[in-house]
């Protein structure tokens, strides 16, 4: 964790030698007219894990779908660059994108009902990419499948295997997903609300697990939350986002302990924590994606906002070890 | 002491599952409630929570006259709900208002807001139609909404928007009691926000009595000033809101803020287990398989909600101890 901080202290303010696993720089992704992803930029290092928060319709899920390649060109279109190991994905092939997805980066969705398909058994899919990325035999899978669902928590791992997603609580589907999502060791992790669905209990189990095995495998995580406290307990980094653009990004405990721009500010007085006594809500609401606001996004809704903000978007600065776009940092 | 607005006395609640092709078997029986005591007083702001699958919804249908209990009895006032007459059922749907879960669901999606807002207003001859209008703006200007969202319909309004115009449509037939079920999951924390503080506003000034049902111990501990826990169709813990964050005494309580995301404190995984099926409750306590304090008398007999100290009820035989 230390090791983690310094790290990337040092990224903000140099080149590293060492190629982070993944690379995002001024990525941008529209559909049609509408800018849904505005040059977006951040890096990951091996072992880090990231959290990317913001209101509903920030663009969490469309960067997260991006990366994995489910998000392109006709469909939407694509500029900047998103490189993974060295890789440029922008460029890639679909034939190569499925060697990737399953394998190199796993997936883990919100609603693990709809992501699980209920014809088949919960054995069946933890199996398949074991099958399509690892080639191992019927009963070398069967028996790492259970191997898999026992990591992951699953009580009596050989009596399931048989089991439909039906049979199954939200909890232990989820569970499920995890399995399928590191069956084959990934080096990424991609995770989009994996615990918004479930009851604190069972969502600090199920990160709680998710970290472990992610440590295990050395691997990087990135986690959409919506949840700041879960991210200040889970994440090495924070990503802020905001209609389509990252207004600040950097160590989690600074970001969200002395968050240094406002709409990070704004958010953390809307978190409701036990023994609350006010909360501070931000007025107004996202601008939809077809009246953007010409200059910075955050303007209207800003309650520093001043003349130039309406006019020029803010660049993202390097300020106490972390990215933050804003004309005003205090 | 006046009298309770609300009492609950040993309700059950039981549910027949009958399996398919299983004629000649008796159906089994799923208790979810089992010997439920509550007292709501007047001005009460009342939170219930638990995990998913503890009774928090059923309890409330059974408040609302929605479905009759099993055994035990649900008081209103004084009056038994399963034997209101027509005359105190109208009475009791004026003044008892239920806000769903699902709020763009709840409402006609042909209907434009305004309509929506007046059936209450209609339905219980509150004013006369002319003045209806009128009625309708200082509604909408209560829960903070323009006026121009009145000639609007539910799928115009944002997810924030459609949850003011919910609570707005409990408030038209200017009710005593107000009950919400899981009314701000789902929303952005911003919107969240503002749903919260208006629903704490409005019970302060106007004295409404607020039945809120979530999981999220925070949003409990915000917006009321009292919090019930649920586990497995029993009270096991309630008080005051301090001091159930403050001092819990169930090791339930103690497990749920535990595992609330807290900024300051590591994640914890306080509990191992998921909740089990009301189906076949196990003898003793309900909560032993997953209880860290767990001793073998917690196997042998079930707790009772018995008093703790002045103000607090707790289900445990041996309740966490000290001042945390
Ligand atoms: N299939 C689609 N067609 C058109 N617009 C879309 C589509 N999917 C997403 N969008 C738009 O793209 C923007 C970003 O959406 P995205 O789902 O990435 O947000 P998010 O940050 O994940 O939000 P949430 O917190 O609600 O999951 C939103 O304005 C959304 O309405
Ligand atoms: N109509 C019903 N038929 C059968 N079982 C039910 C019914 N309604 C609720 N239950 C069961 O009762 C228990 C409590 O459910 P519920 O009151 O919905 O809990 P909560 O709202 O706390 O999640 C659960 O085990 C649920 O499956
Ligand atoms: S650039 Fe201006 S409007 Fe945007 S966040 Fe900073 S102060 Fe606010
Ligand atoms: S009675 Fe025993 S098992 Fe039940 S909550 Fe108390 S200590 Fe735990
Ligand atoms: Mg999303
Ligand atoms: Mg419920």
């Amino acid at each position: 964790m230390d090791c983690a901080v310094a790290l990337t202290t040092q990224a903000a303010n140099m080149p590293v030698s060492e190629e982070p696993l993944l690379d995002v720089r001024d990525f941008s992704l529209r559909r049609g007219q509408a800018v849904v992803l505005d040059g977006v930029s951040l890096a990951l290092q091996p072992g880090e894990t990231l959290g990317l928060i913001g209101e509903s319709g920030a663009g969490k899920s469309t960067l997260a779908l991006a990366l994995i390649g489910l998000l392109r060109a006709p469909e939407v279109q694509l500029e900047g660059s998103l490189r993974f190991r060295g890789t440029e994905l922008t460029r890639l092939k679909e034939a190569d994108y499925r060697r990737l997805r399953g394998n190199k980066i796993g997936l883990i969705f919100q609603d693990a009902t709809a992501a699980l398909n209920p014809c088949f058994t919960v054995g069946q899919q933890i199996a398949e990419p074991l099958k399509r990325h690892l080639g191992l035999s019927k009963w070398d899978r069967r028996e790492r499948a259970a191997e898999l669902m026992h990591s992951v928590g699953i009580p009596e791992p050989r009596l399931r295997l048989d089991a439909y997603p039906h049979e199954l609580s939200g909890g232990m589907q989820q569970r499920v997903m995890i399995a399928i999502a590191l069956a084959c060791n990934p080096e990424l992790l991609l995770a989009d609300e994996p615990t918004s669905a479930l009851d604190v209990t069972i969502q600090a189990q199920i990160m709680e697990l998710i970290l472990d095995r992610v440590r295990e495998l050395n691997s990087s995580a990135i986690f959409v939350l919506h949840d700041l406290a879960l991210g200040a307990q889970v994440c090495d980094r924070i990503a802020v986002m905001y209609a389509g653009q990252i207004v600040e990004e950097g160590p989690s405990e600074r970001v969200l302990a002395a968050p240094l721009h406002p709409y990070t500010r704004g958010l953390k007085s809307c978190v409701v924590e036990l023994g609350s006594r006010t909360l501070v809500p931000i007025p107004g609401q996202v601008p939809p994606l077809d009246a953007m606001p010409a200059g910075c996004r955050f303007a209207p809704r800003c309650p520093k906002a001043k003349a130039i903000c309406g006019e020029q978007r803010p660049r993202a600065e390097i300020r106490d070890g972390r990215q933050v776009a804003c004309w005003f940092i205090d | 002491m006046q009298e309770p607005i609300f009492s609950l006395l040993d309700v059950e609640r039981t549910y027949e599952l009958r399996r398919p092709g299983w004629l000649n078997r008796a159906p089994r029986q799923l208790k979810a409630l089992d010997g439920v005591r509550l007292d709501l007083q007047r001005g009460d702001t009342l939170a219930l929570v638990g995990e998913s699958g503890s009774g928090k919804s059923t309890l409330i249908r059974l408040m609302l006259g929605l479905e009759p209990a099993s055994d035990g009895r649900v008081l209103y006032g004084q009056r038994d709900l399963a034997q209101l007459d027509a005359e105190e059922k109208k009475r009791f749907a004026r003044e008892v208002a239920f806000i769903y879960q699902n709020a763009r669901g709840s409402m006609n999606p042909r209907m434009r807001i305004a309509d929506i807002l007046a059936e209450p207003i209609r339905l219980h001859r509150l004013c006369a139609e002319s003045a209806i209008a009128e009625r309708l703006a200082a509604l909408l200007d209560r829960v903070g909404l323009p006026a121009g969202l009145l000639q609007r319909f539910p799928s115009e309004l944002s997810g924030g928007q459609i949850r003011r115009v919910a609570i707005a449509r409990a408030l038209a037939a200017e009710p005593q009691v107000i009950m919400a079920d899981e009314s701000v999951a789902g929303l952005d924390v911003s919107v969240q926000a503002q749903v919260l503080n208006l629903l704490r506003d409005l019970c302060r000034e106007s004295g409404i009595t607020l039945v809120f049902i979530t999981h999220d111990l925070g949003v409990a501990s915000y917006l009321c000033e009292k919090i019930a826990v649920l586990y497995l169709g029993r009270i096991v813990e309630q008080g005051p809101t301090d001091a159930i964050l403050n001092t819990p005494r169930h090791p339930y309580t103690r497990a749920l803020l535990q595992a609330f995301p807290r900024f300051d404190m590591p994640l914890k995984a306080s509990l191992s287990g998921e909740i089990p099926s009301p189906v076949d409750l196990p003898k003793g306590c309900r909560f032993a398989g997953r209880c860290p304090e767990a001793q073998a008398a917690c196997r042998e007999s079930d707790p009772a909600l018995t008093a703790f100290d002045a103000e607090r009820q707790v289900a445990c035989l041996f309740p966490v101890a000290g001042a945390q």
